[in-house]
């Protein structure tokens, strides 16, 4: 009889959620108390949406290095909008209209100018960061925001869940089910396994493309509509701590989970924020924890790349190849 | 004897076997001095697989190989070049932006002693200067690999086989089919330079005029066994029939019976089709309820017209029609609206994804009848795949399988299936059988027959005997021109003549 894969990796990943716990909570006893776990799910709200837009642009097997600019960008229009005295969803809807725009303008250049994604895309972000510092010369922005309502998304519970992880949770299951039971969905899975044959099945290969990234940069400026709630104002460089973390998230998933998919982000999304607020309790200095994050990162890297785990595995047949 | 001195390569009893199929069977083969031997053999003859051997890429299961009277093990390829034989692989791989001869002594640079040990340019020059003396052969080596022609590309590829001083045995690997007219001479002239320095060269080809332009002698190879050795004197003195040697007659066995002679109406017709640098003048017509088989070798257009006909590239003259009305096929999603399905050549990298499912890659063409509303129809899709995979006869029969855990064979049988949930009119296949094993070749064919009931299929290779064998009208095609008349089609022994020489024998 052969064991379950996927029940496998869904235990393999409870030994290591369980393992990490165990491990802050020798170090430090308050790590498994309520107060910190709300904290943790709060955070992971942020990073989890940032992750979710990004897991679409590596099914298509892309790269999106300009969502952190193009949040900051959403960041700083959400917080103008919000000064200039405009309803909370109108700002709302502005700053992810941004990141639907910077989203588009990525897919064209990609998709349909062939340009190489990963400079495309930080030459995009440089731009987007370029323009948040229009709105107010660079410094923060926080008119209005108390009686905007916009703090309270930080605050306010629904259904007795703080309100980012609820937004983070109903977001996780738009998106499991556009990816995973829709007809969009095997359409990025397609172009991103072997465009020439999805494109031979009557794919629209580029449109699935420019989806991907229009998903990737609206999420990201819903996260980081949920970091400016949290931080009580926008600033120009808010979009910068999003980064690592997702690209962590999203690597670690697939490496846990044998591809990328929602629920296997959300897996990363969940030890990447369990490991970062670890490091909060501790008083790590942020640079350290980057730096782990950084090699977390690697590791999953290169457990997610097939060819280089054969290549470190040399010699010893997976399972798959054994069955060719 | 004059002769036996001579001989620098003989193999003697070369047999070879891959899981139950015999590649070669017990071959005899040898090489003179200075010689220039074609091999000649339709797809799957066992050409290729003794080249292979020869340049130490496969180990043989039994037979000896002697070098100049010595026995040699050619187990791996750098034995086979220690034993002088230098191989040019069909296409070749250069770095297009390094210079020729860059490319000739890549890997070995020889770079100059120091901290940054830079690359020895001088160095580099002179040795290419000193082959170049060796081989007179008019070519400027520093030009960038990219800047150059195609066989301007070959001739480096062969100098890179050539550069070590004591390769006796040269193998060049179907070298002619990128290239023109023109290209070919000088090609030719090299190769007789280098003969004329005594070089031994073993030349793969599939057109039979080049064999009588340049070879010396020639083998046929046949269902894995060498069927004659011969020199071209002879063979053109005794009139030998070169197409009837490499034809099998039990080729016949596993393909099924003919369709009824009935008409049916024309679903597709191609008019005055022509695309630059491919192909043109292709004009055909295929009928619900019949297989058109286009024979075709590499190089001769069959897949530019596939991609055409299926819109992935566009025709520059010519117009397609269906159901009798002319139609612009921009794309293939396009295509397949009108009711084109195309089962690729290369079904890796066109036809699957293969880390997917078979359900997955079963509904993939046609996700419209795959979904509702938008979602997919999760167990209504896994029935008809069950049902689906059943009729293909899919082995193993399992659906949750991702692909790349499936024979050649039977990847194919999933990319037929994924046609025959797009419930097309005209299926077009593409080298069908290429890394199919016999089995799974003969439920192919009958799939196809299958398929012809409700459709018209057309089936290119460049396998004469799949060609003649599945379909019930033929055509071939050389180097981008229709040979025959397709309304009547040719026979078989004429097929082949059409699609190696380029014209039918007289």
């Amino acid at each position: 009889m052969r064991t379950h894969p996927v029940l496998m990796r869904l235990l393999a990943f409870a030994a290591i959620v369980a393992v990490v716990a165990c491990v802050f909570q020798s170090l430090t006893p308050t790590f498994l108390t309520a107060e910190n776990l709300r904290g943790l799910l709060r955070h992971m709200a942020i990073n989890g949406l940032a992750s979710l837009g990004l897991t679409f642009v590596i099914v298509v097997r892309h790269v999106d290095l300009s969502f952190p600019g193009v949040a900051s960008l959403g960041a700083m229009t959400l917080g103008w909008l919000i000064s200039t005295n405009a309803p909370l969803l109108e700002a709302v809807c502005g700053a992810m209209a941004v990141g639907a725009a910077f989203g588009l303008l990525n897919g064209i250049a990609v998709a349909r100018l062939k340009l190489p994604d990963i400079v495309t895309t930080i030459a995009t972000g440089g731009l987007a960061i370029g323009l948040a510092y229009f709105y107010s010369d660079g410094t923060t922005i926080s008119q209005n925001f108390m009686m905007s309502g916009l703090l309270d998304l930080n605050d306010a519970k629904v259904f007795g869940i703080d309100e980012p992880f609820a937004i983070l949770l109903a977001t996780a299951v738009i998106a499991y089910l556009v990816l995973h039971t829709s007809r969009a969905g095997h359409a990025f899975y397609a172009t991103g396994e072997n465009p020439v044959s999805a494109r031979f099945s009557g794919i629209g290969v580029r449109r699935t493309v420019v989806l991907a990234f229009i998903i990737c940069g609206v999420t990201g400026c819903l996260a980081i509509m949920l970091l400016v709630a949290s931080a009580g104002a926008s600033d120009v460089t808010a979009g910068n701590q999003l980064l690592m973390p997702a690209f962590a998230a999203v690597y670690l998933g697939a490496a846990l989970f044998g591809r990328p998919s929602v629920p296997a982000t959300m897996a990363g999304t969940l030890l990447m924020s369990m490991m970062l607020s670890g490091f909060v309790l501790l008083a790590t200095p942020y640079y350290y924890s980057d730096a782990i994050v950084s090699t977390v990162l690697i590791a999953a890297i290169l457990a997610f790349d097939p060819d280089l785990l054969r290549a470190v595995r040399h010699g010893i047949p997976t399972g798959r190849e054994r069955a060719v | 004897m004059e002769a036996e001195r001579d001989i620098v390569l003989s193999a003697s009893g070369i047999e070879k076997r891959f899981g139950d199929v015999i590649a070669l069977d017990c071959v005899d083969f040898d090489l003179r001095a200075g010689e220039i031997h074609a091999l000649l053999g339709v797809n799957g003859a066992g050409k290729s697989t003794l080249i292979k051997i020869l340049s130490g890429v496969y180990a043989k299961d039994g037979g000896t190989v002697t070098i100049r009277g010595e026995p040699v093990e050619l187990g791996t390829p750098r034995a086979a070049i220690e034993a002088g034989i230098a191989v040019v692989q069909q296409h070749p791989e250069l770095v297009s932006d390094l210079t020729g001869a860059e490319n000739i002594f890549l890997g070995q640079e020889a770079p100059r002693p120091g901290l940054f040990r830079r690359v020895d340019a001088a160095g580099i020059a002179s040795r290419a200067a000193r082959l170049l003396h060796r081989f007179p052969i008019r070519i400027d080596l520093d030009q960038r690999i990219g800047d150059m022609p195609p066989v301007e590309r070959e001739i480096v590829a062969i100098l890179h086989a050539l550069r070590l001083e004591d390769a006796r045995i040269l193998i060049l690997d179907e070298p002619t089919s990128t290239l023109t007219e023109r290209e070919k001479s000088s090609l030719f002239a090299m190769m007789r330079t280098l003969q004329a320095s005594g070089i031994a060269i073993i030349y793969i080809t599939h057109r039979l005029e080049e064999v009588f332009e340049i070879a010396d002698r020639f083998t046929v190879f046949r269902g894995g066994r060498n069927v004659a050795t011969m020199t071209v004197a002879d063979a053109r003195a005794t009139r030998a029939s070169i197409p009837n040697l490499m034809l099998n007659e039990a080729a016949g066995e596993i393909f099924p019976p003919h369709g009824d002679e009935q008409e049916g109406e024309i679903l597709l017709e191609t008019r005055d089709l022509g695309r630059e640098a491919a192909f043109e003048g292709i004009s055909f017509a295929a009928r619900r309820g019949e297989i058109l088989g286009i024979f075709g070798l590499i190089g001769s257009g069959v897949d530019a017209l596939s991609k055409v006909l299926f819109g992935a590239i566009r025709a520059d003259t010519g117009e397609i029609l269906l159901h009798g009305r002319s139609v612009r096929l921009r794309s293939p999603a396009d295509a397949l609206a009108h009711g084109i399905f195309l089962v690729p050549g290369d079904r890796r990298s066109e036809g699957l994804s293969m880390e997917e499912d078979v359900v997955f890659n079963m509904t993939l063409a046609n996700l419209g009848r795959a979904s509702w509303c938008g979602f997919m129809r999760a167990g209504a899709n896994r029935r008809v795949a069950r049902d689906l995979m059943r009729r293909v006869d899919l082995q193993p029969m399992r659906l949750a399988r991702p692909l790349r855990g499936f024979s050649g064979g039977n990847q194919q049988k999933v990319v037929i299936a994924k046609g025959l949930y797009r419930r097309a009119q005209v299926y077009i296949f593409v080298e069908p059988t290429i890394g199919v094993d016999i089995g799974a070749r003969a439920k192919i064919y009958l799939l196809m027959r299958d398929l012809a009931r409700e459709a018209a299929v057309i089936v290119m290779s460049s396998d004469c005997d799949e060609v003649y064998g599945v379909a019930d009208r033929t055509v071939a095609l050389y180097k981008g021109s229709p040979v025959g008349h397709p309304e009547r089609g040719i026979p078989r022994n004429q097929l082949l003549h059409a699609g190696i020489m380029g014209r039918l024998d007289q």
